[in-house]
């Protein structure tokens, strides 16, 4: 009797791996739509919200791309990350140690005042790197695992901002849990686009980078290794320890850089809501991009644009917050199943009689 | 002082309860190979549903059940994300994650601070003759009771019975396992829905026992530290109550200090139970004790067509 076997497949072609990819994200946006479709929303509604307000009209076009800023350095610490297979489940946590040290370095005015946006930028590199940094040592040093130690790094850094908000950094003019306002030197300059701000080349140039760096440069090849056999790697002299702790925390200065981008770009000042709602983002963006670096900046623009409409949809088809989320879930679920078909395939088993 | 001393210390086991039931549902997870980070969407499933049950004049009880229904349906789809699909286990549990937190916020619209009777501490005290303290102790809910007889149902399954036994042999070395002819992605799948039943209870414990109403965003976090104290109690049942009961006891110690008006670094407190974590895990490598505890496959997806 035939029997149903799953195998893996061994090689996908690049064509079916496209189509099969496509073929999630169109089920996922098919899925959504009809999701949002029973909430009760009509078809033109959908329309015009996803396409004509955040990409036809300038005030959402502005909203999309400041909102991308950010977004895509989250969705490139994941990706960076991804290429050791160290999964940063921690972006906001170095998002936070990031925005902290920026501000830090404008309250306590460190370093002359020529260079001093560049001083916060470094101090951001350096917060979100230690941040993911300690966790990937802790992983090859004491093999904690990665997943729960970059977590409850989320939760450290969070609660030290409340801390401090609460605490030594309140602004002291009106006592709210908010801390100064940066000098105008100390913050990143608007190029004239609405909210746009010069972050969005922060953003563009660690993408081109990491691109750089992960398909061209000696340890992006030498990540790869890893990736692939981490014990095969060793054994031909790669420092498969040394490229683990370098990506990671690569990956963790990337948020760090986020957090800066958004104290100095958006809210030139350290709020309470600095780091929220970047897990999941980071992983679809990083999921949807395939990791590659470029791939992260059309990602990261994507679902910067489905936070545009998701606002627009809270405020006109009073649609819950949670609309986002949901659609960005069941875009990650659609296309996860769709690899289902790139790695595995369905045959029958032969039928095999064992002489008695 | 010491009227404080006893009120926080009566409060502990309600607030440890929903930690400790899904932490016991996350430990049957690992210990079967699978890593569920989904159990913080699944709460948040099951605390709105029974809500939402509940005020639609259903019984608590029904309520209940309904809750453990969603909760169970989110698992599911995890688990057939995991298990037969494959998916990466981290990417399978942010999307039960995501979609748990995402349509509990479309299904509580419109319903959020409603209050219902939910489940509450019998009125008067069963344990008067005893000494006051202890009988604010042992005055709790029916619920909360149930999440401790659970956490010890779990560990004595888990460690004391032949299918525990399975279980475990199908998270040390599925391989393994499959050739002593045990079925690795039924035992898994079975793990994971097992596990959603007990996360589903945490987070129906949320709103019918400790908030009597479904407010976004709830569940606030519980199902993220549920995963990581699972590796703070070293992926045994019994452990996890001693876990719980410090992440309960420091959750319950919040709300008194900020009613008491006592001037203490209240962020620092909430802090400190996961740096706690964070240097068990440390220390744990540093003597290379954790390593060993934690199940050989976990997170690692098994096709016989594959075998290493």
């Amino acid at each position: 009797m035939p029997r149903l076997i799953l195998s893996p497949r061994l090689a996908a072609s690049r064509r079916f791996t496209f189509l099969v990819l496509l073929g999630g994200i169109l089920a996922g946006l098919v899925v959504s739509g009809g999701f949002l479709l029973t909430q009760g929303m009509g078809l033109s509604d959908l329309a015009s919200q996803f396409v004509g307000y955040t990409f036809g009209n300038p005030a959402g076009l502005d909203q999309t791309l400041t909102r991308s800023i950010p977004l895509i350095l989250v969705g490139l610490s994941v990706a960076v990350c991804l290429k050791v297979k160290f999964w940063n489940i921690g972006v906001e946590g170095q998002l936070w140690a990031g925005a902290m040290a920026a501000t830090a370095v404008s309250l306590y005015h460190i370093g002359p005042e020529a260079v001093r946006l560049w001083v916060m930028c470094i101090a951001a590199l350096l917060g979100g790197g230690l941040w993911c940094g300690v966790c990937a040592l802790a992983r090859i040093r004491l093999r904690a695992n990665e997943v729960v130690t970059t977590l409850l790094m989320n939760y450290v850094a969070y609660m030290l901002a409340q801390q401090l908000l609460y605490g030594a950094w309140r602004n002291p003019q009106d006592s709210f849990p908010v801390s100064k306002v940066f000098a105008p030197g100390e913050t990143l300059a608007l190029l004239g686009f609405g909210h746009v701000h010069a972050g969005i080349f922060f953003s563009l140039g660690a993408a081109l980078f990491c691109w750089w760096l992960c398909g061209f440069a000696r340890v992006g090849y030498m990540a790869k290794a890893v990736a692939a056999n981490p014990a095969a790697a060793r054994a031909v002299g790669v420092p498969a320890g040394a490229v683990v702790l370098l990506m990671a925390t690569l990956g963790g200065a990337l948020s760090g850089l986020a957090g800066f981008t958004i104290v100095c770009g958006e809210e030139h000042r350290l709020t309470q809501f600095v780091g929220n709602d970047f897990i999941f983002p980071s992983i679809v963006i990083a999921y949807l991009a395939r990791s590659n670096p470029l791939g992260v900046v059309v990602a990261a623009i994507a679902i910067a644009a489905l936070y545009t409409a998701g606002d627009s949809l809270k405020a006109f088809y009073q649609l819950p917050g949670a609309t986002v989320l949901t659609i960005e879930a069941i875009l990650l679920l659609c296309v996860c199943c769709a690899e289902f078909w790139l790695r595995y395939q369905l045959g029958w088993a032969k039928s095999t009689k064992v002489a008695p | 002082m010491m009227e404080l001393f006893t009120a926080w210390v009566s409060t502990i086991p309600a607030f440890a309860a929903p930690f400790l039931l899904a932490t016991a549902g996350l430990i049957i997870n690992e210990r079967a190979g699978v890593m569920n980070l989904g159990a913080e969407g699944v709460m948040a499933m099951a605390a709105v549903t029974s809500v939402l049950m509940e005020m639609a004049g259903h019984g608590t009880a029904l309520a209940l059940l309904c809750g453990i229904g969603a909760g169970l349906g989110l698992a599911a789809i995890f688990g057939i994300m995991a298990v037969f699909l494959r998916v990466d286990q981290v990417l399978a549990g942010l999307v039960a994650f995501a979609l748990g937190i995402g349509v509990s916020g479309f299904l509580g619209d419109g319903s959020e601070n409603q209050t219902v009777n939910g489940i509450s501490p019998p009125p008067g005290s069963d344990f008067a003759f005893l000494p006051k303290l202890l009988a604010g102790i042992l005055d709790q809910d029916w619920l909360t009771w149930f999440a401790f007889f659970a956490a010890i149902a779990v560990w004595f399954i888990i460690e004391r019975t032949d299918i525990g036994l399975r279980l475990r042999a199908v998270g040390e070395d599925a391989p393994a396992a499959d050739a002593a002819g045990v079925n690795v992605a039924l035992y898994r799948f079975g793990a994971v829905l097992a596990g959603g039943v007990l996360c589903a209870i945490a987070g129906a414990h949320l709103s019918l026992v400790g908030a009597h109403i479904w407010v976004d965003g709830m569940v606030a976090g519980r199902g993220w530290i549920a995963v990581a104290m699972v590796t703070l109690s070293r992926w045994n049942a019994l452990r996890a109550i001693a876990a719980a009961l410090l992440f309960g006891a420091i959750q319950a110690l919040v709300p008194q200090l900020l009613s008491s008006g006592m001037n203490v670094p209240v962020y620092f407190i909430q802090m400190s139970p996961y740096l706690a974590t964070l240097a068990y895990l440390l220390i744990a490598g540093l003597f290379a004790k954790g390593a060993d505890a934690q199940p050989a496959d976990l997170g690692r997806p098994y096709l016989r067509e594959e075998r290493r």
